[in-house]
């Protein structure tokens, strides 16, 4: 059987447009069959929170663009595997665009 | 400063502007480089990192014989024509093959500038023909780095992360373009004399697609509202032994090229939920190595029939072996992977031994992912589109292949960014650059920020869903007539109701507001799902990558024709044209769909 398994995803937010200095959210995203840290992200913008930005391209490790900070360790989303509570932060906190986008991915 | 500059954050000038920087954008506008015109690149993403190119297994193929004059093993009973012949035939003749006699002409061509600019090369190999040797492997992320390299030597400007919105048309022909930078929100008006668009398949439109988050089918819903034409929207290639499952590895082809390689495609089986090599049923004799098609069918009718897996596919499976032969195999992949060919891509150096080593214990489960997009804009063996000045380059263009992509479309791809570089810098000395139609401006300015003013209506997220579940259900890889109607008036009602209703609620923010583009991109992705299905129900046979359940004939009689959709006075006007002959003259009568494929051993009979 395949497990289901609840894990908080707590994301670094921020609009440097509208906000003053950055926030975190925290979003329940329901795993199921092995995900990675991007496949919760498309989860959260897909039924929680379409505006949380974030960088993905090809899914698999190709395009090396997809480069975040998951538990304050640099990684690429679409390889990294999300199986339990994490903490997401963009690569380079003080260059950010908006949310897990920093300037020079 | 004119009224027209003032509309958009920005305006730039150039005298081509070519769409799309990978394998056929990139190469087109290194050879329009060298012709001494001004171009500029426009991406979507970041050149070599971005689209189907970086992705591809990598083959190319040059015929045999022409092989060894690029120093190549190769093989001296190959040769042009019969290169040109082997793709008629089994393209199933819709093919233009005036377009066929240039891919042959230039594919040496391709691979050559591609060797000159340090492309790095795993081997030569019978890739996509048992007869006759005529692929030349590499990776995908060499090839497009190969590509990057040279196009940042010549210090080609570019544009990245920013995405072209629509063609700006003046008296009939090319003036310009609107783009729209997806980190900053900023738009841009770009005038220039010429576009190359080389913006790749449509794969978003499935939920269950191998391609990337940028494949949208931009360049064909933009030149189709632009008025050019587009041909055999109906031909779409689906991957079959794609992973369904989990989610990680969901859309990976790691297993089907793994299935396709030798040691390794004797041992893999595909089984359904009973546990039955159901192949046995369907081709006895070629088995999981029956064709593309057949194999994909095949999966296609077990989930059908109750057989498939919990989440919509069939099993890949490895449990006729013991543990140590399994074993074995890891070692032999792991050893040509990472000791032999040195590969670095995570699908090869960690997924594929992962997988075979999960077999010990498990089946994998897998299914048919939309792959290829076989029609697209209408060009010529010029690659010139139907709008003076519009050129189309690799998989958004449509007219090579005919009925099945039979050989490399990375060889496609570069051949046509050759022609197209070489082509379009004559065009732009031959033309002053035109007007800019001001109202035209506007409104493609106002359209796209409808959705970020409304507050009610319905979300990208939302229509997205909907449009999934048609492509899933109705326009999959089985077609039928019934659901295809169904299919074609749900969508024209999506088309004129929901798509002009979308609302971005969750940010106004402009930047990298993804919500936005994807209301952008949904335009053109319903656009092409649309055209696809009406060709799909039009075309009352079975031929190739098509397959009728209700019209299970290839039929030479009826319909060796294409069919060639545009947008007149706002609406869908469909002709039909007979494919462009050369050489081989088109034939006559009615095979079951096996026999014109040449697997007359299997069975697809419905239960
Ligand atoms: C996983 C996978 C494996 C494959 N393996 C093989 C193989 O082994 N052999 C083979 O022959 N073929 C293979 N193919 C097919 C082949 O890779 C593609 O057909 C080919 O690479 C397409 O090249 P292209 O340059 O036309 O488009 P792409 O490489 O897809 O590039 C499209 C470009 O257009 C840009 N773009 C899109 N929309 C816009 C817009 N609105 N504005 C600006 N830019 C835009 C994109 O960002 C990108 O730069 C494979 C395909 C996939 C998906
Ligand atoms: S999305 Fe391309 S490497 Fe992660």
């Amino acid at each position: 059987m395949e497990e289901k398994k609840i894990i908080k995803v707590k994301s670094f937010r921020f609009d440097p447009q509208k906000d003053e200095k950055p926030y975190y959210d925290t979003f329940n995203v329901p795993i199921s069959g092995k995900m990675s840290v991007q496949d919760c992200l498309v989860y959260i913008r897909e039924n929680e929170d379409p505006s949380l930005a974030f960088f993905i391209n090809c899914r698999l490790g190709f395009c090396r663009r997809c480069l975040i900070r998951v538990n304050g360790k640099s990684c690429f989303s679409c390889l990294t595997d999300a199986e339990d509570d994490i903490v997401v932060e963009p690569l380079i906190k003080d260059q950010v665009i908006r949310d897990l986008w920093s300037k020079d991915i | 400063m004119g009224e027209v500059e003032k509309l958009c954050d920005k305006v730039i000038s150039t005298d081509l502007l070519i769409v799309g920087s990978e394998g056929a954008g990139g190469h087109a506008a290194i050879k329009a480089h060298s012709h001494g015109t001004s171009v500029l690149i426009l991406t979507k993403g970041k050149i070599g990192q971005c689209g189907a190119s970086q992705m591809a297994g990598v083959d190319f193929n040059v015929d045999g014989k022409t092989a060894k004059k690029l120093g190549f093993i190769g093989d001296d009973r190959d040769s042009p024509a019969r290169f040109f012949e082997d793709l008629v035939r089994e393209g199933l003749y819709l093919n233009n093959q005036k377009m066929v006699e240039k891919y042959v002409e230039y594919a040496p061509k391709a691979m050559k500038d591609l060797m000159d600019w340090g492309m790095r090369i795993y081997g030569y190999d019978s890739v996509h023909t048992e007869e006759m040797a005529r692929g030349i492997t590499s990776a995908g992320t060499y090839w497009v780095a190969a590509i990057r390299k040279k196009v940042k030597e010549l210090k080609i400007p570019m544009l990245e992360d920013i995405m072209l919105i629509d063609l700006l048309i003046r008296e009939g022909r090319i003036a310009g373009a609107i783009a729209l930078n997806i980190k900053s929100g900023e738009t841009i008006l770009i005038k220039c004399k010429a576009i190359i668009l080389a913006t790749g398949g449509w794969h978003r439109a499935y939920s269950f697609h191998t391609g990337s988050y940028d494949l949208t089918g931009d360049g064909i819903g933009i030149a189709y509202r632009a008025g050019a034409e587009l041909i055999s929207m109906e031909m779409v290639q689906f991957c079959p032994i794609t992973m369904v499952w989990p989610p990680k590895d969901r859309g990976s082809i790691a297993l089907y090229v793994l299935s396709c390689i030798d040691p390794f495609d004797k041992y893999i089986q595909l089984v359904n939920n009973k546990g039955e090599r159901f192949m046995e049923k369907y081709d006895p004799i070629n088995l999981e190595k029956s064709t593309k098609e057949i194999v994909s069918i095949a999966s296609e009718l077990e989930v059908e029939n109750g057989r498939g897996g919990p989440h919509g596919g069939i099993f890949f499976s490895l449990k006729h072996l013991r543990t140590k032969f399994i074993d074995a195999i890891i070692r032999i992949a792991n050893n040509r992977i990472k000791n032999e060919l040195k590969d670095t891509r995570y699908e090869f150096t960690t997924l594929i031994p992962e997988l075979i080593k999960k077999c010990k214990t498990e089946n994998i489960e897998v299914g048919n992912g939309a792959h290829y997009m076989g029609g697209g804009i209408k060009v010529n063996e010029n690659t010139e589109t139907t709008i003076p000045g519009l050129f189309a380059a690799g998989e958004c263009s449509g007219g090579l292949w005919g009925a099945v992509r039979v050989a490399s479309a990375c060889t496609e791809v570069g051949v046509q960014g050759i022609i197209a570089g070489e082509v379009s810098p004559k065009y732009v000395k031959k033309v002053e650059q035109a007007e800019i139609n001001e109202n035209q401006v506007r409104e493609i300015l106002d359209r796209i920020n409808k959705p970020l003013m409304r507050d009610e209506g319905i979300t990208p997220n939302e229509l997205t869903k909907k449009m999934h579940e048609i492509s899933g259900k109705k326009v999959g890889l089985i077609k039928e007539g019934s659901l295809l109607k169904e299919a074609t008036e749900e969508l024209e009602e999506i088309i004129n109701n929901d798509l002009k209703n979308l609302c971005i609620t969750s940010t106004k923010s402009k930047e990298l507001n993804d919500e936005w583009i994807k209301a952008i991109e949904l335009r053109n992705l319903l656009t092409c799902l649309y055209l696809s299905a009406k060709s799909s129900l039009i075309r009352e046979e079975s031929r190739g990558e098509f397959y009728r359940r209700d019209y299970t004939y290839t039929d030479h009689d009826n319909w060796l024709k294409t069919i060639v959709m545009k947008q007149k006075n706002g609406e869908l006007d469909i002709k039909f044209e007979k494919p462009v002959v050369t050489k081989i003259s088109l034939p006559k009568g009615k095979l079951t769909y096996q026999e014109a494929i040449g697997v007359a051993t299997a069975s697809l009979k419905r239960e």
